[in-house]
Formats: C-alpha cells, structure tokens, sequence
C-alpha cells in the first residue's frame, strides 16, 4: 500500500510518515499542492492525505482537480481550520474523510487504513470474533453460546469494534461513528463503555478479546 | 425635565413677556391719544377695557403658545428620538449597520454621521478582536499537531521506562485538553464573526435527550447519581443535530461534574405552546448569586472549579449558550446553592413535519 502525504508543515509530514511506515505502509510526501497534484497523476497510490492550506494551490483546489481529472484516488482532508462546515465543504468536493488538527495520530492510521480497505468493506450480516457472535439482524449478541445483554449504546460500539477487528480504533473515531458527535466531548464516556462492554463479554470468558492500547484506543482482537 | 418641556415653557414665557411688552406699549398709547383728544383725564372705563381685552386675547395666546409649542418642539426633536430608539438597537454584533439619515444635512443629521463615525470605529475594534482570536487559535492549532504528534509517536517506542511513558501519557492528556480548549475558543470566535451556518434539518430533541440520558447515567455512576427523565411526547426542533447534541452533553457533563456524591440529575422535556423546553437539574453546590450574571462568561470558573477539584476547558457553558442563541432560543439558569441548580433552554419548536403534528 502507497500512501502519498501532501503537507508543507515539515514536522507534522515526518511524524505522519513515521506512523504509516510503522503500520506498513510505503509513503512519499509532497509539501506543495502543485507537487502533490503533479505525483496524485503520475503515481497510483492507494490513499491521498492531503492538508487544506497549502502555500500556493491550497487542498480544496487540489482535490477539486484530482476529481475533475476522474482520479477517484481517496482523499483523507486533513485541517488546522477546523471550521464546523468545512467537514461538509470537503466531503462534498469529493473528499473521502476529514480530519480537523490537532489530531491523534491512531485516529490518522485507522482512517487511512479505512480508507485503502473501503473496497473489501466488512458487509457480513453475523460477525464472528473467536467465540463473541453477533448477528445485526437479529441484534443477538453471544459470548461462548450464551446471551450477552447490551444497551443501544454498547451494541452498537460493539458493532462497529467487531467491524474493524483487529484494527486499532481511535477515540475520535468512536465517537464520531458510535456517538454521532463531529466534536471531540471531552469526557471520558468511550474509556467507561470499553469498561463495561468489557465486563460483559470478557470478564467470565477467556480468552479476551477486547484490548486497550493507553495513549491510542482499543481493538478487538482474533486471539492467536 | 425632558427637552421639550423646558424648550415649551420658554417659549410660553417669550411670548407671554411679549404680550405684556406689547400690552403695555398700546395701554401707554391709547391713554396718551386720550389724553391729547379729548383733553381731559383719560377714560377710565375705556382703559379698563383695553386691560380686558388684553387678558382675554392674551390668555388664550399664551395657551395657543403653550401648545404650538409642545407641537413644535415635538417636531424639531423627533428626529433625535429616532436616532435614540435606533442607537439603543446597537450591539456587538450589528455595528456595521448605520443609523440612518434624514439627508437634510441639519445637525442631526451631522450627530447621525458622528454616531455612525464611532460605531465604525468600535466595529473595527471588535473585527480586530475577533480576527486576533480567530488567528491565534489557527497559529495555535500548528504546533499542537506537532506536539501530539511527536508525543505520540514517543509512547510508541517500546524503550521507554514505565516512568517515561507515563509521562508521556500525561503529557498528552493535557496536549489534548489545550486541544480542545483552542477548538473551543475557534468556534466560538468563528460563532461571533458570523461564520458558523447550522446544518439545520428536522429533529427529534426527544430522542438526542434519551440518546443523552442514557451517557448521563453512565457518567453519573462515579459519583453514585441519581438520573431522571421526564420525556413529554415527541418534540420536532430545527436544528443542527450535532450542535445539539453538544449542547446536551455540554449540560449533563455540568450537572454530574458539579454535582455532590449521591446527589440527583433531573432532565426533563416539554412542549410549553410553540417552544420546547427542557430543563436539567442538580443538586451540587450550586451558583451564588453574584457569580450567577457572568455564568456565561468565556473562561468564568466558580470557585469549585477554581480550585481545581473539577476539569474542564471553562468554555462549556459559553459554547452551550452559543448553540442556544443561534437556534433562535433562551437558555437560563437559576441557582439556590446547596439545593437546586436548574438550567432552562428554550427552542422553538419545528412542526413542518406532518407525521409529528
């Protein structure tokens, strides 16, 4: 997987590269819009990160560009803005995510991988983790054969770990995607539902499944 | 005494001393012609008369004075009871638009243009301000991704002692505490410049408050709470759901943080006519009544929070009464320290959506 980054702020590039490389992914990085939009061209890459404001053609026209050209390449937009319409404003010019600064890095990668993984998108209607099932049509959630009571609330973060499991899940977007917030709410509701979701489908069964990554987020996770 | 008033007396006055100068000067006339024509001591009797005739054409006019001069004054000083009723409509957010002129170029007319001179040169204090906010909030955002980035990418390398790494861990939690802090201080900057538009649509406050109750009773768990609801029927509002849903947790996470250990929440919903109102209340500490009036104020803590027994970026409630306002609603909130705390919003209802009609 090649992941091209587009951002003039050389710092934050080099510490975004750092993280991708980690997780395996190839990445080369542009610090101008014309640059980026010159190698988006030439190269076939698999994920564009690409920042809002840029000296010269700024992100926006960047992505306009790449769309007008029919390069469905996607594009996570990434923005110091952080203007409540400027989510809206960026997925509507054809941007796949978005991302306000200052951001977690886990929430960066998870995106990223997200994104280069939309193709194979899990679609199943039961989703099976070791002994965990749920089945989304049913909203019948067991551990070992037996029932597991969930709230709405906790079905559906449950839902969306299994989703992505083995995946490592940023806070951010838990909350986006389980809460429907687009703000970060500043509590710590994701760390006391992990908690109790954890009690009922790990506390009385091995092995665990759910994982907490401190300073990152959480996964579900197939045991080896 | 208003303007008018004085301006009426002295005009009654003028004309009144005029009269009598006037009365005075025909008396003095018609007894010396008398005397001259008929030699002999002036007529008494037709003396008399003139005086009469005075007195009764003279009352009357000085009344007629009295009231044309009410009239007149009336007319000269609408123009600047205009410029009152229109200067008291000024505020923060509409500076830029002018008080307007009659055109006759008079000296209303010049103290409307002096008027408007100032409120240009507030408007551009307050634009400065704003922009000063808005930038440094956007210079801000820059080296915090740095720092939670390069903080970040720090825990991940597995050399780091325990001690280091939880140190890291801190550092981060307060990195992210600044963001959020400087993502406050960006909408609400954004907010008083106009910039925000809601992505408003129809929804249901209702189900955004049960969504909400149901995080309220997790949050409230610590601090073994007691959380209420008293849902009404089903309440359509117009509005941005995101924002909403700000705004409710902004308010419960208020209710439990400053709340006392077994203390109650009650949250409630109902429909008062053509607003929907909802109210939440605590049982903690409470507000004094002197702090009560700058509740609202950015970065206002009561001394609970100052002391630092509760976290928080001191912008909540500003946020919560932003959201508010520009939903073309009320929020309020009364406070009897010790016992009850209850926040009040009011928003429009929304009823275009003929299934909740």
């Amino acid at each position: 997987m090649r992941v091209l980054i587009v951002e003039d702020e050389k710092k934050t590039a080099s510490f975004i590269r750092k993280a991708l490389q980690t997780e395996g992914f190839a990445v080369d990085i542009c610090h101008t819009g014309e640059e980026g939009l010159a190698a988006a061209q030439n190269t076939p890459f698999d994920a564009v990160v690409l920042d809002i404001m840029l000296p010269g053609r700024d992100g926006l026209s960047v992505l306009a560009r790449l769309r007008a050209l029919k390069l469905q390449t996607p594009v996570l937009l990434l923005s110091a803005r952080g203007e409540v319409n400027e989510r809206v404003a960026g997925l509507n010019a054809g941007a796949d995510d978005y991302l306000p600064k200052p951001f977690e890095l886990v929430e960066l990668v998870a995106r990223v991988r997200a994104l280069t993984r939309r193709s194979v998108e899990n679609k199943a209607t039961v989703l099976r983790v070791a002994d965990l099932r749920l089945d989304t049509l049913t909203r019948l959630v067991q551990r070992g054969g037996t029932e597991v009571q969930l709230t709405a609330r906790e079905y559906r973060l449950l839902e969306f770990l299994m989703r992505s499991t083995n995946r490592l899940c940023g806070r951010m977007m838990i909350i986006e995607k389980v809460w429907d917030y687009d703000f970060d709410p500043g509590t710590n509701l994701v760390d006391v539902y992990i908690r109790r979701l954890r009690e009922k489908i790990d506390a009385q069964f091995e092995p665990k499944l759910l994982h907490t990554v401190r300073g990152a987020g959480y996964l579900i996770k197939e045991p080896a | 005494m208003t303007i008018r008033t004085r301006l009426t007396f002295w005009y009654a006055g003028i004309l009144m001393l005029s009269l009598l100068v006037i009365g005075y000067g025909t008396y003095q006339e018609i007894s010396e012609q008398l005397r001259r024509d008929h030699r002999r001591r002036p007529d008494d009797h037709a003396l008399d008369e003139t005086g009469e005739m005075i007195c009764w054409v003279g009352l009357p006019a000085v009344g007629f004075g009295l009231l044309g001069g009410w009239w007149l004054t009336r007319r000269a000083l609408a123009p600047v009871a205009r410029l009152m009723a229109a200067a008291e409509k000024i505020h923060e957010h509409n500076l830029r638009t002018p008080l307007i002129n009659s055109g006759s170029g008079d000296e209303l007319d010049r103290l409307t243009e002096v008027f408007n001179a100032m409120t240009a040169r507030l408007d551009g204090s307050f634009t400065r301000i704003r922009e000063f906010t808005l930038h440094a909030s956007h210079e801000l955002k820059t080296p915090l991704t740095i720092l939670c980035g390069e903080t970040e990418t720090a825990l991940r390398d597995e050399s780091l002692s325990p001690a280091e790494h939880d140190r890291a861990v801190s550092q981060l939690d307060e990195l992210r505490r600044l963001a959020r802090i400087v993502d406050g201080l960006t909408l609400l900057a954004k907010a008083d410049a106009g910039q925000i538009i809601l992505a408003r649509e129809t929804v249901r406050l209702d189900e955004l408050i049960r969504d909400n109750y149901a995080d309220t009773l997790i949050l409230a768990e610590p601090q073994d709470l007691q959380v209420e609801l008293n849902l009404g029927d089903p309440v359509n509002v117009c509005g941005d759901r995101h924002r909403l849903r700000q705004l409710l947790l902004n308010l419960t996470d208020n209710a439990v943080k400053y709340n006392r250990p077994g203390g109650t929440v009650q949250m409630a919903l109902r429909r008062e006519g053509g607003t929907a109102e909802y109210t939440i209340a605590n049982t903690g500490p409470g507000i004094p009544p002197e702090t009560l009036p700058r509740i609202f104020d950015r970065f206002f803590r009561g001394k609970h929070a100052q002391v630092g027994i509760v976290e928080g970026c001191g912008l909540g409630l500003s946020i919560a009464q932003w959201i508010v306002t520009a939903h073309g609603g009320k929020i309020q909130i009364a406070s009897e320290p010790s016992i009850l705390t209850i926040v009040t919003v009011q928003i429009p209802v929304f009823d275009a959506d003929p299934k909740s009609a």
